[in-house]
């Protein structure tokens, strides 16, 4: 596939911003719980320390990142009180963040992989530093043994633990035609699609609904629209 | 092992007995090279230790691993997680530890072979 070479960024990422406030936003953002000092966040973002510095000064004076002193210490950390914390939050996650960083890995995976998104905390932005980040993978012949190894960068790079859920596409289309209970809460909670999207995922509820009208008396087919 | 091949019984339960099969094998292993795990993150320990004693490649503990944080999410927090295809991963890996540990303590350990 054409597309694994994409840096960490992704392309609405690059349209927004330059690759060091990226860097410098991913791992903030990526952690709004914590706090890094300087060093911290020039040795993570692997960029030229004069360049970091100046990024940092520019995102505390818009307010976007609050710095703290501690004895001879300086602290940054995304600030909760700026008015587009929630925004700002919003796209790294869904771009050049933890969604950039899985999407990266798995897109090695190239076709084996039909549907993946985040689920669970991350994907309602309830995250905090120790969440892991639930990822749900959908294919016709996927395997957790595919997942491991194009997993293993994303969860050191993010520094948080990846919980993938594979599963192939025939079970997970029949179990949500039975409304089964896990599967029909993560459709119907919040997602951030890394690959596929909303009408994939439509298209395997009613693969499954229809396979279900086909095999299993007729009662049985609203359980997951009435839940939705 | 034969267990976690119980037909009817559903994806959790198999996945289970398997987990444990495995981490019995492993942590045998470690006894037999005279160790034995902490208490604390004893599961972490016991997966990791298989580096060190078979030998095992990163990916194989990398997906025991996985494995285990998701049999501390269906054994503690949510129930009917488990997907066939980890049931059946699960069984396999546990499956080989198995013909891998008898093979290791046979010509690591021959006065401990049965």
């Amino acid at each position: 596939m054409g597309n694994n070479n994409r840096m960490p960024g992704d392309p609405i990422g690059a349209a927004l911003f330059g690759a060091t406030r990226q860097a410098v936003l991913g791992l903030l953002f990526g952690h709004t719980d914590r706090r890094f000092y300087q060093r911290q966040i020039i040795r993570s973002v692997a960029l030229g320390s004069g360049t970091v510095q100046r990024e940092l000064e520019q995102l505390v004076g818009a307010g976007i990142l609050a710095r703290t002193v501690e004895g001879r210490q300086t602290y940054f950390q995304a600030n909760r009180a700026c008015p587009v914390f929630e925004e700002m939050h919003g796209i790294v996650r869904k771009t050049f963040g933890v969604a950039g960083v899985l999407q990266s890995g798995l897109a090695r995976l190239g076709a084996k992989v039909q549907l993946a998104f985040i689920c669970g905390s991350v994907a309602a932005g309830a995250e905090t530093s120790s969440s892991d980040v639930d990822v749900m993978i959908i294919g016709k012949r996927v395997s957790v043994e595919d997942i491991v190894p194009a997993l293993a960068e994303a969860q050191r790079n993010l520094a948080r633990e990846v919980n993938p859920s594979v599963y192939r596409t025939a079970e997970f289309s029949s179990k949500l035609a039975q409304g089964q209970h896990f599967l029909t809460s993560v459709v119907s909670g919040p997602k951030i699609f890394l690959i596929g999207d909303e009408n994939e995922l439509g298209r395997l509820v009613q693969g499954g609904l229809a396979q279900g009208a086909q095999d299993e008396p007729a009662g049985n087919r609203r359980s997951l629209r009435r839940r939705r | 092992m034969k267990a976690c091949q119980t037909r009817g019984l559903v994806a959790d339960w198999r996945f289970n007995i398997a987990y444990n099969a495995a981490l019995q094998l492993a942590s045998a292993a470690l006894a037999a090279a005279g160790y034995e795990a902490e208490r604390a993150n004893r599961h972490y320990r016991v997966i990791h230790s298989l580096e060190l004693t078979l030998e095992v490649d990163a990916t194989t503990i990398g997906k025991f691993d996985v494995f285990r944080k998701k049999r501390n999410i269906t054994d503690y927090e949510r129930a009917d997680t488990i997907s066939e295809t980890e049931a059946e991963e699960m069984r396999r890996l546990a499956e080989r530890l198995r013909s891998g540990v008898a093979q290791w303590v046979r010509q690591n350990h021959p006065q401990l072979a049965p």
